[in-house]
């Protein structure tokens, strides 16, 4: 393309991308297109071969002319606001729901609890989750009903006037609490650790037998929020042909469809699951959330219903980091070579199972860090609290375990008087190094990496 | 009084899911002018992921990144996808765009052989080019191959196909297995300043030397690994939901949960660490999620590395950090 010629051709645009509407006016017949798309044409699109190319991200342009559509830009005629009340109570048996005055507020189109919910449960490994709380409460940000208003203020106002009965039951919120027997069980009769992994390659103990120094710490790391900038949003509505559409900010659309289907107890192909272009996800919209609430709520009201989590919700009713208790114990030898490493780590996983389960079998297995050890065992458990469940994030758990095996390597260096870096370079994967797990590792070039990053930071041996 | 240090943090992180399945399927289609259509049921969450992908279609098919269009994330409309998650876009989806495109490159090669006086198996497609190899004077413009294909031959070219990464089981007991079909690897170094009569941290520079394979958009890859920095910073330092004694969150809104903002942002310097994978599309593996791994580890050996103590409790806040101070001196006092 000859970006030069278009230029030329065009004179009159020069000066700023967009022209008042008067000048489009005056020029109307030399500007039918309101972007000069010629123009910003970034030519490295243009190029051969594509891969390897500092191509622009195809929705750049979109995203800087502030034309992406995301949900809480998109309207249907006769489109209602959802809001969702939340528990507020960490564990509870709800005794009731009276939904009548709200109901009977004007502008008020529809109103669900959870007893509406063809199929109330859901989730990615163990269907734990209520979509909206129906018998029992399992965490403070719970949905236990939903309305349906022509205004999102109007369906706020009605949240006030739903009133739940509940009995309060014992909780728990320390996840080393909840591995007593006698700790109150979060989702009785199930016991509060719900899965568990080991790994173990070698002898331990004859490792650290071996060793010359050992090395013992308990790390922790806390619960954090994805914060996307855009909040959990959905739309969804129905044709006369009894099918559902809906417009999700979900990442994962295969799944969230079968995760539609149910809960609302419907075929796979009557729902359409469209993701729009999302505003930050990092792990955090992996399941589906609303979906289901707003399909019901639009199915009882016959309208389009929208539903946009408030950041409040984003902190409370969708999934968080993990918190690890990581217990590390390392022998190495009297040059810093890592002979053996033991694991212990008890994952915090909230009220509901959600991605725990990836997450602990990701923490598990990199626990020993990207070194080569030839006796190593680890033992994960994850337990439930009453606390808002934690899931998917930017990670699965490797962040968590990373802080842990990099701190102790440190401590390590630190006491026998070896460069952190030296120390890492011994220790390190190589290709054809087995993992903890047993594979047999390929394209590994974590020296590569070490030494392109000291050579960038100026790292000089001894003086850090 | 400010005190300076550097801490040091390296990772290995698994590209897709642990043994579980996690298939992706994509479907390319050349029109009768040369350009693609791509379908995936990927969702774009903002790492730039379709962008990727339209260059992984072009590169098998021997055209340019804005020569393919890619429509994705509608269950009505694009084949099935395991979506946005476990750092797989790249790797997974990739692979399958990249079998789909070169099954519809397949059809240009047979429609282009008789045009070329060569067997279907000698050509290669480079430049919006069907070519001889080794004799890339004798070619044809892959517009001219693919309105062929269409409007003479009757075949036009589509191509559609599956993938999903190999692995084996783990053993219930010892956990032996192979749960990925790839890792990557990074390394990431901190520069922080201590105030070490504040507990204050401000994190200077960070160097990051990641591996992802063939990077098949290397300005992607440095926008996912400063975004990572971004979000390992804060959960080094700042990030934390705390609870009351009913266990209700006290801090669920943005003036309460701190967040690191532009100004928190240290200067970051990435290097791609040279590989290919030749299990991934061209080479690639993925660096989604491995950008926020190290972070974290670095900051806090650094903050040892400036003022001597050892934080073992995420986030590393400057209470924390002044108290530890202030009980190693008490110590060294005695």
């Amino acid at each position: 393309m000859n970006r030069k010629t278009i230029v030329d051709e065009k004179p009159r645009v020069a000066g700023p991308a967009f022209t008042s509407a008067r000048r489009l006016q005056v020029h109307s017949e030399t500007l039918p297109a309101v972007f000069p798309v010629g123009l910003l044409v970034p030519e490295v699109r243009q190029q051969t071969p594509a891969v390897g190319q500092r191509a622009t991200r195809l929705d750049a342009r979109l995203h800087g002319l502030g034309q992406t559509p995301y949900i809480d830009d998109m309207v249907f005629p006769g489109m209602l606001h959802a809001r969702i009340k939340r528990a507020g109570v960490a564990s509870a048996r709800i005794r009731s729901i009276d939904t009548r005055e709200a109901e009977a507020m004007p502008g008020v189109m529809a109103v669900i609890t959870g007893r509406d919910i063809p199929v109330n449960s859901f989730g990615p490994s163990l269907q734990d989750q209520p979509v909206l709380a129906d018998e029992r409460v399992f965490h403070a940000g719970d949905g236990v009903a939903a309305v349906a208003a022509v205004s999102e203020q109007i369906a706020a106002q009605a949240l006030e006037k739903i009133r739940v009965d509940y009995e309060r039951l014992p909780a728990v919120f320390d996840p080393l609490e909840a591995l007593k027997d006698d700790a109150p069980k979060v989702h009785p009769p199930a016991g509060n650790v719900y899965a568990r992994k080991v790994i173990c390659k070698g002898n331990v103990e004859q490792g650290f037998a071996d060793s010359d120094h050992l090395f013992e710490r308990q790390y922790r790391t806390q619960m954090v929020e994805h914060v996307p900038i855009e909040t959990h949003a959905a739309i969804a509505l129905w044709d006369a042909n009894g099918r559902v559409t809906v417009y999700s900010s979900l990442g994962r659309i295969t799944l969230g469809r079968t995760d539609l289907a149910r809960t609302l107890r419907m075929p796979v192909n009557r729902i359409r699951l469209v993701g729009s272009v999302v505003g930050g996800n990092f792990g955090g919209k992996n399941e589906i959330t609303q979906e289901p609430v707003l399909a019901l709520l639009a199915k009882k009201a016959g309208r389009p219903v929208k539903g946009v989590y408030t950041r409040t919700e984003e902190f409370t009713a969708s999934t968080t980091r993990h918190p690890f208790i990581m217990d590390y114990k390392t022998g190495v030898d009297r040059n810093g070579r890592i002979l053996a490493r033991k694991v212990r780590l008890v994952l915090d996983g909230g009220a509901y199972c959600s991605w725990s389960e990836t997450t602990l079998g990701k923490a598990a297995i990199l626990s020993s860090g990207p070194y080569s050890i030839e006796h190593f065992h680890v033992e994960a458990l994850v337990v439930y609290t009453n606390k808002t469940m934690t899931g998917a994030m930017r990670g699965f758990g490797a962040p968590q375990v990373c802080f842990a095996y990099e701190s102790q390597m440190d401590e390590i260096a630190h006491a026998l008087g070896i460069d952190p870096l030296e120390i890492r370079l011994r220790n390190a994967f190589e290709n054809g190094s087995s993992s903890p797990t047993g594979q047999v590792l390929h394209s590994v070039v974590v020296r590569e990496s070490l030494l392109k990053a000291a050579r960038r930071m100026g790292w000089t041996e001894g003086g850090q | 009084m400010k005190r300076r240090g550097r801490g040091i943090a390296c990772m290995w992180y698994p590209i897709g899911f642990t043994v579980a399945a996690n298939p992706s399927a994509a479907t390319v289609k050349v029109n009768e002018d040369g350009t693609a259509t791509l379908l995936t049921g990927t969702v774009e969450t903002g790492q730039g992921a379709l962008t990727v992908l339209g260059q992984i279609a072009a590169e098998a098919l021997g055209i340019a990144a804005d020569d393919v269009h890619v429509v994705s994330g509608d269950t009505d409309v694009t084949p099935m996808d395991t979506g946005a998650i476990a750092s797989r876009t790249t790797y997974v989806t990739g692979n399958a765009v990249r079998l789909a495109a070169e099954m519809a490159r397949a059809i240009l090669f047979e429609v282009a052989a008789p045009m070329l006086g060569v067997r279907p198996e000698q050509l290669e497609a480079r430049d919006r080019k069907i070519q001889v190899q080794s004799f890339p004077q004798r070619h044809l413009p892959i517009s001219d191959v693919a309105l062929q294909a269409q409007a003479v031959k009757g075949q036009p070219a589509i191509g559609s196909a599956t993938w999903n990464p190999p692995t084996v089981p783990m053993d219930p007991e010892t956990g032996q297995g192979k749960p990925f079909n790839t890792y990557v690897y990074a390394t990431q170094i901190a520069e922080v300043d201590v105030d070490d009569e504040t507990g204050e941290v401000d994190v200077l520079r960070i160097v990051a030397a990641h591996d992802c394979g063939t990077p098949i958009n290397p300005m992607l890859v440095e926008g996912q690994v400063e975004g990572g920095i971004s979000m390992g910073l804060g959960f080094a330092l700042q990030e934390e939901i705390l609870f009351d004694a009913e266990g209700r969150q006290i801090n669920p809104n943005l003036t309460n949960y701190i967040m690191p903002t532009s100004l928190d942002m240290p200067e970051i310097e990435v290097d791609l660490v040279e590989n290919y994978d030749p299990t991934g599309p061209f080479g690639a593996k993925g660096v989604g999620e491995p950008t926020s791994v190290p972070t974290a580890a670095a900051i806090l050996n650094a903050i040892h590395d400036a003022v001597g103590v050892r934080i073992s409790s995420l986030p590393a806040t400057a209470e924390k950090i002044l108290a530890a101070i202030r009980s190693k001196r008490k110590a060294i006092a005695v």
